[in-house]
Formats: C-alpha cells, structure tokens, sequence
C-alpha cells in the first residue's frame, strides 16, 4: 500500500493525516509486512554470557528440525568484503562485526541465525542451539565503575572558577539517571532480497533510507544504487532507527546465504540489547549566583555508558553552553566502557539528560535565593545571543514561552514555600523547567510531478516515523501550488526518491520542507513555459503568480487566464511535468545561531503515604518557528512530554552485576507511561515564523518537548513536599526515603 | 548372634538388590536421554475452522502458532501487529465472539468455531467504522504502529460503558500502550464515539 491511499482518498477528511486511512485500516505497510514470495524466517541466538569468546557452537539438533534452511553463526557465513579484516571492520563503523568475530562483548549478543520455512520452525529450531564458551570478567556495573574514570574536558572553558569560587550562593550537587530504552512499539525489523548477483532490496525498518543504503553498499561492495531500501510506514523511532544495527546486517547475510527473501524481526527482549538506549549517567553541577541572582558561574561534570567495544559520547554537558549566559564554565566529561550493547541518540539526545541537571540545580538555587523560578531564569537566559558562537539568534522566544506557560497553569497559584498544600494524603506542587536544542538543518530533495489525470505527487526519500512529514508536505504543496490537497499524493522512505537525511534531530521538516517550496516554485515556472505556448501573458510569470487547480493553472488571480490541463497537456511531450529540488543550508549559518525552545510547567501531587507521584497537570510551550501541520506538531510536543513522564517516574533499565543480565527484559519489566500514567497533556506554540532558517520559517519539535520535562516534574516534586530528588526516575520508594 | 548374622547377611542382600536396582534404571534414565536429546520432535499440524472478518476459513495451522501469526504470516492480514509477542503492549488486540483479545497470547489451536474480528474487518465496506473516523479526527495516532489495537480496544471500551470520564478512558485503555505517547488525541476519539 502506498503513504497515501488512493483508492480512499476521497473519503479522508481535510484535518486528517495524508496517510491516515491507511493507518486505522491496518493497510499500511511496516517493513516486516510486505508480501514477498518465497520469503523465509530468520530467527536468533543470542549469547548466554557477557564476556569472553565463543569455543564451539552445537547446530546438529536444530539442523534436524523440520523446515530449518540453514544456520548461519561465525564458522558458517557469505563473505562480507567490509568485515574482511580488522582495518576494515573498524573503518566500516557498524559497531559489532556479528558473525565475523567469536568474542562476545555482552550479554544477549547474536551468536546465531536460524533460516526455517515459518516462524515457529525458526523459533523452535532456534531453542535447541547450544554454545560452550571461555568466559572471561565482565563489567556492568556503571555505579561503581565512574568514579574510577577520569573527567577530560569538553570544550573550551569559558572564563576561570576562580572568578566565581567566593559566589554568595552555590548550589552543589550530584545527579544520576538510569538507562532508557527507546522501544519503539514496531520491533526492528527487514526484509532482505538479493535480486541478482550485486542487487539488494531491503524493507527496513529505519528513520533513513539512505543512510542504511549507504551503510549496506559499503560493507557489500555494490554500489549505491544497488541498494534499495523502502521504509514507507515506520512504527516509531526515538533514535534507534538513526543506525543500522546487527539485525539488518544478518538478514541481507542471511539471504544472500540461503538465495531467497528473508525476514527478520527482533523479539521485543531482542529490542534492549540490540537497537542502543540511552545510556546510564552521573553528573556534578556546580552553581554559582551573586546576591542579585545572576548566575556567576558553573561546573558541569558528566559521565554515561558506553560499550566495551565502540565509543559512544552523547555530549551531556552540551546544552550547559547553549541556554544561559555563563561568563565562566567549564565542561568536563567521561565515558565509561561495560560489557552492554552500544547505546545511541534518545529523544533529545545528551541535552535531557544535561537538562535534568542543569534546571534541577538553577530551581534549588532558586530557593536559596527566594526568588521565582521563572524571574530567576529570566534574568540569566541568553536571550540575544549564543553564549557559545556569540552570534544573535535568528529568533529566540523561550521569554514568551515561559510567560505563555505560566499564564496557562496560574503559575501564580504556586507557593514558594515547599509543602504548603495538602489534600487528604496528597501533597500538590508547581514545578516548571526550560528545555533547548539547536535548530538544524541538512541538505534535502523533494521532487514534484504532475501527471495527466491532474494530480500532485510529491515524492523523498525521507521517512515520516509519525512526525507528520507526510502531511507537511502535503501541506506546503498545497500552499506553493494552490492544488486542493485531495489532489496531492505524497511518496516517501524509499530509496528511489530525491535523496534526503535521517529523520531525526529535530530537523526532518526543516531541511525538507525547502525542498518541497523550492520544488513547487520549479514545477510552476515549468508550467509557465508550456502555458506561454497557448497563451503570451504566461512568458514572464513569475512562480508566484501561478496557481494551480483541479482543472488547470491560472495567472495571478484564480481563474484569470485559466488554462485548462487537457489543453497544456496538448503542448508537452513526456508522461509528467516534473520538478526536483535540492536545498541547503547557506551563508545564513555563518551570521545567525539557531534553536527551537519549550517551557515545561506541571502540577504534580504526590501521596505521603505511598510515595506515587501523579501529574495532574503538564503544560508545554514551545518555539518551534512556523507550525506547518498544528495538529501533528502538538501531538508531538504532547507524546514527547509523556516520554518525559516516563523518564522521571519510572523508566529504568538495571543490569545484574553478578551475571550482566538486563533486568528490563519486556513491557512488564521495563515501564514506559501507559495512558493512564499521563494527565491530557495541554500544548501550545508560539508560532512565528524564523526569517533566516528556511522558507517556511520552521524550526525543529521533536526534542524540545521531552528535553525539559523530567526536571520540571522533580522541580514540582520538592515544592510539592520539599524532598530534592536528584536521581531518575524518582520511583515511590526514594520519594519515601528522600 | 545368630540373629546378628541373619541380620547383616538380610541387610547386604537388601542392600545389594537396592544397589543393582539403582543402576539399572539410572542406565535407563541415561539412555533415554541420550535417545531424547537426539530425536527432534517434529512440526506437527492441526485443522481449525474458524470465521475472520466474516468470512469462514480453513486453516491446516502449526499447533504452536498464535493468532497474530497465524493473521500475519499466513492470511496476509498484517493490520494486526506484533509488539511484544507477550501479551504487554496491546498492539495485537483483536475481538473474538466480541470480546477484546490478546491475540499473541491465543492459539489458533484454540479457535475452532470462533468468531474473528481484525481491524480489517472493522469498516463497512469504504465506510469507516466511527472510531477509525474518530482517530483520524482526533489525530490519536502518530507513527501508527499501535492504532489497530487501540482503535479494537477502543470499540470494545465504548461496548463495554468504561468512558464515564477521561480517568476511566485513560484506565481502561491503559493496556494499549504508545510509545509515541498519542494518548490525548486516543481519549478525544473515544469520548467522541462515546457521546
């Protein structure tokens, strides 16, 4: 099926999503549910040890079992010209060489991959592998192991400590979050076909078509255009589809092994080990204000995990130099190596877990000072300019975020003093934190086609993960053109199309959406040339003054100098008039810095006898520039913001230090917010739009609305009972014992 | 003394016959795991008549297949999805004899006689049913992957009377989870179906 469904078009109403009918009808196709024929089954074997090395592996039972094809593990595997030596397998920078090495670095490592007919002789099959192995000591345990690990510096220092050793107020303190597993509710999942000696077809479940394409041509050696990859409806993200993991890698292995389609999907157990997380953290936050409340300098210290055998910096002290204006700050970080999988970017990668910190100290402070929250911010926000480049901000609107938040929750109705307002058992407090990411954008393509039966299609290679590209797009070649949108189809995540980034960043529709204007502007001074042919005044229209219809193009104004499509087609040669665009970043970058913001307020009430914390209430503002599609856009920002409630409350993924297993193992192991875990999530934006960023004036969303959730919860936790809690997530039992 | 004798000559006789009676059954034991451990049992297959989406059906299936397998791998029907193969996410809810349904968790062995329900079926014809109206008004849905079985929850949560108000919504829907977080809009579809 394709993104938008065309026999149901008709049907679909104006305000829903382009790919909507295909979603509640269960048609969408994810990538484990193409129709391929002659596909098979690829199930795994996974380490039982978190170190050492591989001596035998047993596959004389599960070969004798009914349907098995083959078995693939590291003595029996098709070439991989990128794993074929160390050099190589270092310089291809997938991480695990799976199969091309017998070392296991963690526990849940594929050690083997069983081809069968069906699902269930692969999983069945897939029970009866054996393994002995040397084992050797492992580590997973980042408590004990950080403090051994020395900080290095992360980037330049600003100013001296010395300058701001004597402050009036310091805050000083020391905050820890647990891992977090993205779990995306579709498993990852692929479908490989060989389709010729050196031609590869995958559906894949990715944010980026084109980076998986890049990645499986260079560890193949075929060439790019030999790779296709089709990732059309992709059952969410949050960061692990940005890399292509082991379990792409096996399936194309797999197929190429046994010459026919093959499908793997990962368990949902399979999911902890193998798609990253966010890592385990510690940081140290030193704070300094003079007796006005400016902040007169800051430490920030930050460690987090990594894998023994791939290096991983999420850069948590990134945002320290991003938001206020330090005059002194140093940034000092560290990564520790375990025997876990490797862990990846997490919604709003680095800067929530930094965030949590940062917004949690700034509010302690806060209390010192006895001054509002908000004033206190306010005073030291770097309005004006990057603290760190100095260059202006093309548009900053955090001030009106925060006074549009505050408005919304009667910021006024807080108490300063903790512990003020009970009802019955319950304790209810205001809490509110700012959350920053920068805005980026990368070089896009879109590509826009007319074909005779007078309909729009307009077409990348980018992938709508549920963001709403799909609909923006829509939207934006509704806008340029003047089409009505049931004439405009949509085509995207797959290879074949106008190349285009990862979604992910924050910065899918900002880099794309360029494309598509720009796009739209070709296709009409295209339309323009042809229509002179029939009528002169088109010669030297401008893009701006055409504008299409259902029934034909017009010059200036609707229905002035109409010409019907029947009529044009008479004066075009090919099947389609079509136009293609690429856009870019530009001098722009070098003379303004961009972000998008979010103010987090919350009313949360905690029970004293229990320790549950319930938030009753969670307002989010945020500065995303121009809002293209509203209703996607606050969906966004609102499940964002229920991903912040589960980092506070209750995501934590622990290891067992005495056999390296993960103990968030499934759903029931590993909690994230069900739906009664979150309050209706109430969302607005400040909607203007940023003049320099791109042509619709669209920032990123997708980060902002978790970065500063977590703290704007804890914040509201301690005004609520006066307990500072300062490690997530903040579980009844340490509201018990804080 | 006598009785001494007779005694230890009872005891090591006794002792004995336990002792060969041990070995004999421990060789056993052995053999038959041996015997076990080399013999794979093999895939075994069960006719089941079953109705989906109002159409009857006559499926040889392997006896270890669930109904989301048997939905997915078998009839193409992939509207149905796999989130956890568990029975923790709700992605697979499906209605049998009306009734909402862990679809991953139920054997197609089970089935005989049953009546299936799939998102698939949920529409009349191009007609859509009002909740999946519902959730494309209310946008309560973003990567999509979850909808399915919420909008099957959803149907069943308005059958059976739980929408009273958001908390109950939110309560009863709490065993479909969405990790895009698109609670609000899937509240908003319910409470517009339940009106």
């Amino acid at each position: 099926m394709e993104f938008f469904d065309n026999e149901l078009s008709t049907l679909m109403p104006a305000e829903g999503r382009v790919e909507a009918i295909a979603k509640v009808t269960g048609k969408g196709k994810y990538a484990a549910e193409y129709t391929v024929p002659g596909v098979c089954y690829a199930v795994l074997v996974t380490s039982s040890i978190p170190a050492g090395t591989i001596k035998a592996i047993q596959v004389d039972k599960a070969k004798r079992a009914t349907g098995v094809i083959d078995i693939l593990y590291h003595q029996n595997k098709p070439v991989v010209p990128g794993f074929a030596d160390e050099t190589k397998i270092r310089e291809s920078r997938v991480g695990l060489p799976v199969f091309y090495t017998d070392k296991i670095y963690f526990k849940g490592q594929p050690i083997a991959l069983v081809v069968a007919e069906s699902l269930e002789e692969a999983t069945y099959a897939a029970s009866l592998i054996t393994a002995d192995y040397t084992a050797e000591v492992f580590n997973v345990d980042f408590v004990k192991t950080h403090p051994s690990i020395p900080l290095k510096a992360a980037g330049k220092e600003r100013g001296t400590v010395d300058e701001w050793s004597n402050a009036i107020h310091i805050v000083e303190a020391e905050y820890t979050i647990k891992e977090e597993v993205h779990n995306p509710m579709e498993m990852h999942a692929t479908i490989a076909e060989w389709v010729g000696d050196n031609k590869v077809k995958l559906y894949e479940k990715t944010q980026g078509v084109n980076s998986v394409q890049r990645v499986i041509s260079g560890l193949f050696s075929i060439p790019r255009e030999n790779v296709e990859v089709i990732s059309e409806f992709v059952g969410g993200g949050f960061g692990s589809g940005l890399r292509v993991w082991s379990n792409t890698l096996m399936a194309v292995m797999a197929s190429l092994q046994v010459k026919r389609p093959v499908k793997l999907m990962l368990t949902r157990p399979q999911m902890f080990s193998l798609v990253g997380y966010r890592p385990e953290s510690w940081q140290k936050i030193k704070l300094g204000a003079d007796s006005s409340g400016k902040f007169s300098g800051m430490i920030h210290q930050a460690k987090h995990t990594t894998s023994v055998f791939e290096n991983f910096n999420e850069n948590i002290t990134r945002i320290a130099r991003l938001v206020y204006d330090f005059k002194n700050l140093k940034t000092e970080s560290a990564i520790v190596p375990l025997n876990l999988g490797t862990p990846t970017w997490m919604r709003g990668p680095g800067d929530c877990t930094g965030d949590f910190a940062i917004e949690s100290a700034i509010d302690e402070l806060s209390y010192k000072l006895n001054e509002d929250p908000i004033a206190l911010r306010l005073k030291n926000i770097a309005l004006k300019n990057d603290p760190e480049s100095g260059k202006p901000w093309s548009t900053h609107f955090i001030d009106e975020c925060l006074e549009q938040g505050a408005t919304k929750i009667n910021w006024k109705n807080r108490k300063q003093t903790p512990g003020q307002v009970t009802e019955g058992d319950w304790q209810i407090g205001y809490g509110m934190a700012i959350g920053m990411w920068t805005s980026g954008r990368t070089q896009a393509s879109a590509s826009i086609v007319l074909d005779k039966s007078g309909t729009i299609i307009v077409r990348t290679a980018m992938t709508d993960i549920g963001t709403g590209t799909g609909t923006a797009m829509q939207n934006l070649a509704h806008e340029s053109l003047g089409m009505p949108k049931n004439k405009i189809k949509v085509e995207l995540g797959n290879s074949n199309l106008p190349p285009a980034p990862s979604q992910g960043g924050s910065t899918g529709l900002a880099s794309l959406g360029g494309a598509v204007m720009d796009a739209a502007t070709l296709l009409k001074q295209k339309l323009a040339t042809y229509a002179a042919a029939i009528n002169a005044q088109y010669k030297d229209a401008a893009a701006a003054d055409i504008l299409l219809s259902e029934n034909g193009i017009s010059y200036k104004q609707a229905n002035a100098q109409f010409i019907s499509y029947a009529d044009l087609w008479k004066k075009v040669d090919e099947p389609t008039i079509e136009a293609e665009a690429t856009s870019a970043p530009g001098e722009e970058r070098q003379q303004f810095a961009f972000c998008s913001s979010a103010a987090h307020f919350c009313i949360v009430r905690v029970h004293s006898k229990t320790g549950k914390v319930k938030v009753d209430r969670m307002v989010c503002v945020a500065d995303g520039g121009k809002i293209i599609n509203e209703k996607p856009a606050a969906n966004q920002v609102s499940g964002a913001a229920v991903g912040g409630i589960g980092m506070a409350l209750m995501e934590e993924q622990q290891a067992d230090v005495k056999f390296g297993s993960l103990l968030g193992n499934d759903l029931a192991g590993y909690h994230f917010a069900v739906n009664a875990d979150a309050p209706i999530i109430e969302v607005s934006f400040i909607d203007k739009p940023d003049p320099n960023i791109n042509q619709m004036g669209s920032k990123g969303l997708g980060e902002v609305g978790i970065i500063g959730c977590a703290a704007a919860i804890a914040n509201a936790i301690y005004n609520a009972t006066g307990k500072r809690l300062r490690n997530l997530p903040i579980t009844p039992d340490k509201v018990l014992l804080g | 003394m006598n009785e001494q004798t007779l005694s230890r000559r009872f005891f090591l006789k006794v002792s004995g016959a336990f002792v060969a009676l041990a070995a004999v059954p421990s060789t056993v034991h052995a053999f038959y795991q041996d015997v076990k451990s080399f013999l794979v049992p093999p895939k075994e297959t069960l006719p089941t008549t079953l109705t989906i989406n109002k159409q009857p059906y006559k499926v040889t299936a392997d006896t270890r297949s669930t109904l989301l397998d048997l939905l997915r791998e078998e009839l193409q029907l992939t509207g149905t999805k796999k989130g956890c193969d568990h029975g923790q996410c709700g992605a697979c809810t499906v209605h049998v004899d009306g009734q909402r349904v862990l679809s991953c968790l139920t054997l197609t062995a089970m089935l005989p006689g049953k009546t299936v329900t799939t998102i698939e079926g949920l529409a009349d014809g191009e007609k859509l049913h009002p909740m999946q109206q519902a959730f494309i008004e209310c946008d309560g849905f973003q990567c999509g992957y979850c909808t399915p079985g919420q909008i099957m929850s959803a149907v069943a949560c308005v059958n059976e009377g739980h929408t009273k108000s958001v908390a109950e919504i939110k309560e009863f829907m709490s065993g479909n989870l969405c990790r895009c977080g698109a609670y609000n809009g899937i509240v908003e579809a319910i409470q517009k179906v339940a009106k």
